[in-house]
C-alpha cells in the first residue's frame, strides 16, 4: 500500500517538477506564472492594462497576417467549382479560365475587397459624416463561447468603450475593448449582449438578448405577447448607447430576430463616434 | 545529411507549429454554419497527444505561450488558456510517468480526465473572476465533441508521427 502511495507521489512530483533535456521551465513554475498573470489581468492594474493593450495590437496584426491564407482559400474554392462547371460546357474555355484564375487569383481577392469597401463608402456616405470611423475587420474568429470581431481602428481614432458599430446603417454590435490601434466589437448574438429595442405599431419595448447562437432573441416582453413575423426591430436608445431607430433585424414567430447583417460575413464596419451617455461597464 | 536533419527537425516541429497557428490565426474549429452545436478544442487534443507520445516536441514553455496568444485573440483574461493547457500537460505527464505502454483506448480514457480538469479550471476561473458570460450548453457540446473526436485525431497524429517523426514512443 505504501509502495503504491510512493509511486503516486513520485509520478505526481515528477509530472509537476521534472524538466526534459530541452525544456527550460517546469509545469509548476509555469502554472504559478499563469495564475499570477491571470490575477494581474483580472484585477486590472494600469500598467498591466497598458501592456495588454500593446500586446493586443501586436498579436492582432500578426493574426491578421497569419490568417491571410485562410481568407484566400474561399476564393480558390470558388475558382475550382466554376472550373468544373465550365468543363462540362466547353473544354477549351475551361483551360483558359483555369489559366486566368490561377494568374488572377490575388487580383480577384483584392478587387472583391475593393468592391466591398466602395459599397460601404457609397451606402454610408462616410466622407460627409465626420463622427463615423470606417474600420476593416482584422479578425473574425468564430469562437463557440464569445461572438466578437477585431477591427483595425482603436483609441487613436477616438474610439472608446460602448460606441455602437454598424454596417450599412444596420446595428452590428458595440465596442467592448479598445487598444491604441485596434478594438474588439461584441456582436449582437453574443451571450453577453443585451440591447433595449422597440418594434411593431405599438412601439413594444423589449431587450434583445444574445444567446451565443446565430440569432438573438427578444425577452422582457409584455405579458401574453404574441410574436408576428417580419416586424422590423429597432434600437430604442434607452440605454444611452445606441442611437434610437437604428434598424437591427426582423422578428420570427419563435421570438428570435433575424439580423439584417450576418455576423459571420463582416468585412468592413463603421464605428459611430457617439460618446455613450453613461458608463457601460 | 545536414539537409535530412533540417527536414526531420521541420517535421518534428510540425505539431508545435500547428498549435501556435491554431492559437494565432482566424482558423476556428467551430463549424456552426454546417452544424450549429459543433465546436472542438483541437489545441487540447494536440497538447495531450504529443505530451503523451513525444514530450520533447512540445515543451511547457511553448504551451504556455500558445495559451497566452489564444487568450489575446479570443478576448479571455490573460493566462486562463495557459492554465488549462498546462493542466492537460500535467495530466499527460503524470499518465506518461505511470504507464509503460499506451493504447488508443487508454489514451482516450485518460484524455477524458485531462479534458475535465482543464475545462473545470478554465470555466471556474472565468465564471468566478471574469465578467464574461458563457453558455453551459456550449461548454457541454465542446467537451463532448472534443472527447468524441479524440480517437480520429489520435490516429491522424499517430500516422504523422510514424511517417515523419519516428515511431518510438517516449
Amino acid at each position: 500500500m505504501s509502495v503504491s502511495r510512493d509511486d503516486f507521489s513520485i509520478a505526481f512530483r515528477s509530472a509537476l517538477l521534472q524538466r526534459g533535456a530541452t525544456q527550460k521551465f517546469s509545469i509548476l513554475s509555469l502554472i504559478i506564472l499563469a495564475i499570477f498573470i491571470f490575477f494581474l489581468d483580472v484585477y486590472g492594474f494600469t500598467l498591466v492594462k497598458t501592456a495588454r493593450s500593446f500586446i493586443n495590437d501586436v498579436v492582432y496584426r500578426v493574426t491578421y497576417l497569419a490568417s491571410a491564407p485562410t481568407r484566400l482559400f474561399p476564393s480558390i474554392n470558388k475558382g475550382v467549382a466554376s472550373h468544373f462547371n465550365l468543363k462540362k460546357e466547353n473544354e477549351e474555355l475551361r483551360k483558359v479560365i483555369e489559366k486566368y484564375k490561377s494568374i488572377d487569383l490575388n487580383l480577384e481577392y483584392i478587387s472583391n475587397e475593393n468592391k466591398n469597401l466602395k459599397k460601404v463608402l457609397d451606402t454610408e456616405d462616410v466622407q460627409s459624416v465626420s463622427n463615423v470611423v470606417l474600420a476593416k475587420v482584422l479578425i473574425d474568429r468564430n469562437s463557440p463561447f464569445l461572438k466578437s470581431i477585431i477591427i483595425n481602428k482603436g483609441s487613436k481614432e477616438g474610439i472608446i468603450k460602448g460606441m455602437p458599430v454598424t454596417q450599412n446603417k444596420y446595428l452590428v454590435g458595440r465596442i467592448v475593448e479598445t487598444n491604441y490601434l485596434s478594438s474588439r466589437v461584441l456582436l449582437l448574438n453574443d451571450l453577453n449582449s443585451r440591447i433595449p429595442v422597440t418594434f411593431d405599431e405599438k412601439s413594444t419595448q423589449a431587450i434583445l438578448t444574445g444567446g451565443g447562437t446565430r440569432n438573438p432573441t427578444l425577452s422582457y416582453l409584455p405579458e401574453d405577447y404574441e410574436f408576428e413575423e417580419d416586424v422590423t426591430v429597432f434600437a430604442s436608445g434607452k440605454d444611452g448607447i445606441f442611437s434610437a431607430g437604428t434598424p437591427i433585424g426582423k422578428t420570427k414567430n419563435n421570438g428570435e430576430v433575424t439580423l439584417f447583417v450576418d455576423p459571420n460575413q463582416l468585412s468592413f464596419v463603421t464605428v459611430n463616434l457617439i460618446k455613450p451617455r453613461k458608463e457601460v461597464f | 545529411m545536414a539537409k535530412t536533419n533540417i527536414v526531420n527537425k521541420l517535421f518534428a516541429s510540425g505539431p508545435l507549429f500547428l498549435l501556435y497557428y491554431l492559437s494565432i490565426s482566424e482558423i476556428d474549429t467551430n463549424l456552426e454554419k454546417l452544424f450549429e452545436v459543433f465546436s472542438l478544442n483541437l489545441q487540447i487534443i494536440i497538447i495531450y497527444f504529443w505530451i503523451i507520445k513525444r514530450p520533447n516536441l512540445m515543451g511547457p514553455g511553448h504551451i504556455f505561450s500558445a495559451g497566452l496568444i489564444n487568450d489575446v485573440v479570443m478576448g479571455f483574461p490573460l493566462g486562463i488558456s495557459s492554465l488549462s493547457y498546462l493542466v492537460v500537460c500535467f495530466v499527460g505527464n503524470y499518465v506518461r510517468n505511470k504507464s509503460v505502454n499506451t493504447t488508443i483506448a487508454s489514451d482516450w480514457f485518460t484524455f477524458l480526465v485531462a479534458l475535465l480538469f482543464a475545462n473545470l479550471v478554465f470555466f471556474s476561473l472565468l465564471n468566478n473572476f471574469s465578467e464574461v458570460g458563457i453558455s453551459y450548453t456550449k461548454i457541454g457540446y465542446n467537451t463532448f465533441f472534443t472527447l468524441f473526436l479524440f480517437p480520429v485525431f489520435w490516429l491522424l497524429f499517430n500516422l504523422y508521427q510514424m511517417s515523419f517523426v519516428g515511431s518510438q514512443d517516449a
